[in-house]
């Protein structure tokens, strides 16, 4: 009397088969969907006014200096205060229900609260302007702002990431990829081409005080 | 030398011979501030937060937290969003001011720094300046007016003040009186001078518990017109120290310090360094420095003053004779040691016109001014004794001042009284019941930062702005004029000293800024003394009139330039060069010295008050990092004590913690006891600012206040005390340090001058040889920037400066007395001292040699504690520096375990939040504004020790990178190194042949510290060299 039928002989095998599998799948879930990868690039929040880094980066071709103005001599780049802003918008568009927030801003004095996309952890301390000066343009960390209607978060700034990087640049120095001349580091359309002249020679930290104190 | 064993066995703490404080748990907890009284939670606790965390886990876990970017509305001028800014400004230390910098992150004032352009300062600061940014935030500062401790606003006090005052328009306030305290600003004279106008029979008090009354009047009684002496230090061969703790207590500290540490850097064998003779009868930074100090009670530095004098007229000195006429008859060499007379009285001979003889404040006038006269004999004055005018040359004897108000007060002649500053009913002398009289009087206002004991008692309260709120002004010791600039908005509603006197006297001024403005044009206008400018006309001319009333015009921007300029320099006015040297007046001095009582035969028991490194008078009580700071002398925490000496205490029959009963005239207080080798048999030495009723949470109630023994008369010290056991369960004190000897081991390497002559290198001859190999291949440090540091042992003094300065830059916590006691305290920066009796170098038994070391982390380029860390948490960077990553510490603790210097710190709880103001709710917000932006603010469960300030490294090492240049020698500073008065440490590029840290470690009395464990560490240490007189062994 065979309780079982055969098939079942196999059941040991699915099972291992299944539970390898499984495995796998479980260890590429998390790679992947704990990773910044997943959790961070992309991140898009509304923010209080719909700013189109499009249309003023991209199509009127502002300079990204023009508002953060100490991304060359600080650590911050610097949201721009309401100020920058009322510098155009006294006379452009003076009856924006979208640009309410910021009129609002001026006159009252309240300061506006944009929501952060860029975050990195306290205990980071990370400078733009070593990076800038450097030859690292905006791109490399930001991505494409200039095509963005709403900025979302491009890369997953994450300590693997940033090492990569450092590595990449202390190795190859002008041959790396992420360097561009100083002069360049706003160009969105700016195409690595063969090897940079760097401003210094370039010794990313590899250490932890590099970045962390 | 290698011959000598340098630190005798046992003789621990100054306290019992051979005591090792054994850790027993403090059975007498009579101390145990409630907040810290448990620190362990209950099972039930325990649970409940357990169950709390979890919820939140799930609440919390899911969504990335909203942060918002809030930028300026209107964006301020120069300033750069993480990029700090600095503002030069002045702080007042007793009769000096020192000139700092602040630095501001947004707008908040973060960190104090000295002003390199201040003759005060010279770039240095005390403890006490650092300390005083977080007065500033302090949380318990009082926030509004209280009208008999009832909310008021600032409208009501206008009124009631101006109703008042309108009153005495009449009479011209003939019972208005004033109670200030000393005051070294122009403007606030200015003011003064206003309400003095408006009501010209009102009368102005001055008190203050720690004051130089009795340098004032010795200069007065010596030349004729009240003055301040200015030591060169540098200049001198020979000091002598009459009870005087120049290098930490009294005026002028620091300008003092960097003179006198400059003539000890002995920079090769065969350089010469001052000797330094002290005579006090309790322990001071001072007189751990000196050369040959000899303990003798306050009361008998007179004698030995008078004795000195005598001594020195036999080596052919001539003192004036009407000055040795009148000591002759007073000389008393009973009980000094005749080589105290002798020697010293030679030495000083052989060194005229490079000598000091340096008299302490406490010491009454007449003593100041004999001293004054053996200087002038000596060729002194004028060569290394200077004089510079006072600020406020109509201030009196505090004491007397004070009595004459008190005596006022109790006749009923005063109707109102306008207290600004000061805390008299805590302070004032005990005898003049202060705060009883103060009850009879109709109309009382008192001005502070803390609702206080004096607050208390008055009918009104106003909150003062604290120096760094408002505008002010300040005259330095040497005369040099700085205007205060503030750095931030009164946090809570507070006014200025100088705002409360012209809204006193109806001023023009409606503004501090305004009245401190229109002082400098007139001190300071394109270096002219002009005064009187009035409006400006359409070419914006003003018309000012110079000394001797001739009209000369002067443009607005020429006033605005040199407004700024003064601003942006911090000095508004320097000193002339050259220091006054007036004529003696030898017949005043000698009435004065006939006409006095003393010296008294020492009868019974002295007790003596000296201002606290730490409280000054009390003033800094509130203060969590001058609390868990340890004690120069004694390194106790959260306390002072009544200090006796081994001999005095084997009298009374006390120990260490047992209390003590002091009495004098009718007050007593019980205080317990600490014994401390070095302090003078029969004398029992307490500091001020304790045991206060009112500071706030922090400082109530800690440590024994010695002001009810304290009498108008009696303001140094009293004899004839009647001291006695008393009852009481062991007190519990809190030490840092409670071990004093270090057991033979080379880590105190010290010698002789003339040893050192004979053996440069005396500190690696000492050095046991090297017993450990390194454990792995050794790293290449031959490129780039490879930082280090030097501490030369000779110039440091062990003040504490660099110990306040690291807790401010680095945001160290404060851990709670009970967590001291447990040996949890997180400094970063420590400075160790051993006491050995040397007698090679004049050290005894019951007078040991003391040594101190500061130590922090080495940075070893063989770091014991990176074997060990099983995450890789601690590192070395390629620039030698020993890497701490808090993030990815998991608080084994084994680094600090292996750490053979002791310096890693565990955060055993998140001690911002959970020690000192846990009842609070956590660190209050106004402290967290103190917080150093950059860096990191540790947690619970993490290790953490001295960076080398990286911060400071990586923001100049980036600077120079923008710029795209190297960094300069000189151009990182630790904030220890910043702050230094010494200039004993020293850091930078070891790997730079040139840099200043290379040039100083290769001086030959270099050391590494546990060199012999194979550490190679990146923190070397010159030895210390004492200058005995071999006359005195």
């Amino acid at each position: 009397m065979q309780i079982f039928p055969r098939s079942l002989n196999k059941l040991p095998q699915a099972v291992g088969a299944a539970a390898t599998l499984g495995l796998v799948g479980v260890t590429f879930l998390i790679w992947y969907y704990f990773s910044p990868w997943f959790t961070a690039v992309g991140y898009m929040p509304k923010q209080p006014v719909p700013y189109s880094h499009r249309l003023h980066a991209g199509q009127l071709g502002l300079d990204c200096r023009y508002c953060h103005v100490n991304v060359e001599r600080a650590p911050l780049a610097m949201v721009p205060p309401t100020e920058t802003c009322m510098n155009c918008h006294q006379v452009v568009k003076t009856d924006s229900a979208a640009l309410q927030p910021i009129r609002d801003s001026w006159a009252s004095g309240k300061p506006m609260q944009w929501v952060r996309i860029h975050k990195l952890p306290d205990y980071v301390y990370f400078d733009h302007s070593v990076h800038v000066t450097a030859g690292v343009g905006c791109i490399e960390c930001h991505g494409r702002i200039d095509q963005m209607e709403q900025v979302r978060m491009e890369k997953p700034l994450s300590m693997g990431w940033c090492i990569d990087c450092h590595r990449d640049v202390k190795a190859k120095q002008g041959d790396s990829e992420h360097i561009r001349p100083v002069a360049q580091i706003t160009n969105m359309e700016w195409k690595h081409e063969g090897h940079v002249e760097t401003p210094r020679h370039l010794d990313p930290p590899e250490n932890c005080w590099g970045c962390h104190r | 030398m290698s011959k000598r064993a340098p630190y005798s066995s046992g003789n621990g703490n100054g306290s019992l011979p051979a005591s090792v404080d054994t850790p027993e748990f403090p059975k007498g907890h009579v101390d145990t501030p409630p907040s810290e009284e448990s620190m362990m939670l209950s099972r039930r606790g325990l649970l409940g937060a357990m169950s709390a965390t979890l919820a939140l886990v799930g609440a919390e876990g899911c969504r990335r937290p909203i942060e918002k970017i809030v930028p300026y509305t209107r964006m301020p001028e120069d300033v750069i969003p993480g990029i700090p800014s600095h503002y030069a400004t002045v702080y007042q230390r007793r009769s000096d001011a020192l000139g700092l910098v602040v630095e501001c992150h947004e707008g908040r004032p973060t960190k104090i720094e000295g002003n390199e352009a201040h003759p005060s300062s010279f770039g240095a600061a005390d403890l006490v300046a650092q300390a005083s940014i977080l007065d500033l935030y302090d949380p318990e500062r009082s926030t509004t007016p209280l009208k008999g401790g009832a909310p008021a606003s600032w409208d009501d006090f206008e009124r009631e003040l101006g109703a008042k005052l309108a009153g005495y328009d009449k009479d011209q306030g003939a019972k208005l009186r004033l109670l200030m305290e000393p005051t070294i600003s122009p403007t606030v004279l200015r003011m003064r001078a206003a309400l003095a106008q408006r009501f010209p029979k009102a009368r102005v008090h001055t008190w203050s518990a720690v004051a130089d009354s009795n340098v004032r009047e010795g200069a007065r009684l010596a030349f004729g017109k009240p003055m301040m002496p200015l030591y060169l230090y540098d200049r001198a061969h020979v000091v002598l120290s009459l009870d005087s703790d120049f290098l930490q207590t009294e005026s002028g500290s620091v300008r003092a310090t960097k003179a006198f540490s400059a003539s000890r850097r002995l920079r090769r064998a065969g350089d010469t360094m001052n000797r330094l003779y002290v005579v006090e009868p309790a322990r001071t930074t001072t007189g751990n420095m000196a050369d040959h100090r000899l303990r003798l009670p306050a009361g008998d530095v007179e004698r030995y003053t008078y004795a000195l004098a005598a001594e020195l007229a036999k080596a052919g000195v001539s003192i004036a004779p009407e000055v040795t006429a009148a000591i002759g008859k007073k000389a008393d060499a009973n009980g000094i040691p005749t080589k105290w007379l002798g020697v010293v009285a030679r030495e000083l001979a052989a060194n005229r016109g490079r000598g000091i003889i340096v008299v302490g404040s406490r010491q009454p006038a007449r003593v100041h001014a004999v001293v004054h006269a053996i200087n002038a004999a000596l060729g002194n004055v004028g060569a290394t004794v200077g004089f510079a005018p006072v600020a406020d040359a109509s201030e009196l004897d505090v004491a007397q001042d004070i009595k004459a108000l008190t005596d006022a007060m109790g006749g009923g002649q005063v109707d109102a009284l306008l207290i600004l500053g000061g805390n008299p009913v805590y302070d004032a002398p005990a005898d003049l019941a202060f705060g009883d009289k103060l009850a009879k009087v109709p109309f009382t206002a008192h001005a502070s930062l803390f609702a206080d004991e004096t607050s208390e008692k008055c009918t009104w309260h106003v909150p003062l702005a604290h120096e760094y709120e408002s505008w002010g002004d300040a005259q330095a010791l040497d005369g040099s004029i700085a205007v205060r600039q503030p750095l931030i908005a009164p946090l809570y509603a507070g006014r200025s000293d100088i705002e409360l006197l012209a809204l006193a006297a109806k001023a023009p001024e409606k503004s501090g800024h305004e009245a401190v403005q229109s002082t400098a044009e007139g001190i300071a206008i394109s270096g002219r003394q002009l005064t009187a400018c009035g409006a400006p006309d359409d070419m914006g001319t003003v018309q000012c009139k110079d000394a001797s009333g001739n009209a000369i015009p002067v443009h607005t921007y020429e006033l605005e330039r040199d407004w700024t300029r003064a601003l942006a320099a911090g000095v508004l006015q320097r000193a002339q060069a050259k220091q006054l040297s007036p004529a003696l007046e030898a017949a005043a001095i000698g009435s004065a010295v006939g006409a006095a009582k003393g010296p008294a035969a020492a009868n019974g028991y002295e007790v003596t008050f000296a201002p606290c490194p730490k409280m000054v008078d009390g003033r800094h009580a509130n203060n969590t990092w001058l609390q868990e700071m340890p004690d120069p002398v004694t390194k106790l925490v959260w306390d002072n004590a009544a200090i006796l000496s081994p001999a005095t205490a084997k009298e009374l029959g006390v120990e260490n913690k047992d209390w003590v009963k002091i009495g004098s005239g009718d007050k007593s207080i019980t205080a317990a006891v600490w014994i401390v080798r070095g302090q003078a048999d029969k004398s029992i030495a307490l500091t001020l600012g304790w045991g206060r009723k009112k500071a706030g949470r922090i400082g109530n109630g800690r440590g024994f206040d010695a002001y009810p023994l304290r009498t108008t008369d009696s303001l140094g010290w009293v004899s004839g005390a009647s001291v006695s056991k008393a009852d009481g369960e062991p007190y519990f004190f809190a030490q840092t340090q409670d071990h004093d000897s270090s057991e033979n081991r080379p880590i105190a390497h010290e010698a002789t001058l003339a040893e050192y002559s004979k053996q440069p290198n005396f500190p690696a001859i000492d050095a046991p040889p090297l017993r450990a190999l390194p454990l792995w291949q050794q790293q290449d440090y031959s490129k780039g920037h490879q930082w280090g540091m030097a501490i030369d042992l000779n110039a440091c003094t062990g003040c504490g400066a660099c110990f306040v300065a690291c807790m401010s830059e680095n945001n160290v916590p404060v851990v709670g007395k009970l967590e001291v006691w447990r040996g949890r305290e997180m400094h970063w920066l420590r400075i160790d001292r051993y006491y050995h009796e040397g007698a090679e170098a004049g050290g005894s038994e019951d007078s040991p040699l003391e040594f101190h070391e500061p130590v922090m982390c080495v940075h070893c380029e063989e770091a014991p504690c990176e074997n060990v860390c099983p995450v890789n948490a601690t590192t070395h960077g390629p620039e030698g520096l020993n890497e701490m990553a808090y993030n990815r510490c998991i608080g084994t603790r084994y680094c600090g375990n292996n750490c053979p210097y002791k310096v890693r710190r565990f955060n055993y709880l998140n001690w911002h939040n959970d020690s000192v103001w846990k009842e609070t709710g956590g660190l209050p917000e106004t402290l967290t504004m103190q917080q150093n932006p950059n860096v990191t603010v540790r947690f619970r469960g993490v290790m953490e020790k001295c960076t080398y300030c990286v911060q400071r490294i990586q923001a100049t090492k980036i600077a120079a990178k923008r710029q795209y240049r190297d960094v300069k020698d000189g151009e990182i500073r630790t904030a220890c190194q910043q702050t230094c008065p010494a200039d004993a440490i020293v850091f930078g590029d070891v790997n730079d042949m040139n840099s200043a840290v290379s040039r100083t470690s290769r001086i030959d009395r270099r050391f590494a510290l546990l060199q012999e464990l194979g550490t190679r560490p990146r923190t070397s240490y010159l030895g210390k060299v004492r200058n005995p007189n071999p006359e005195m062994l």
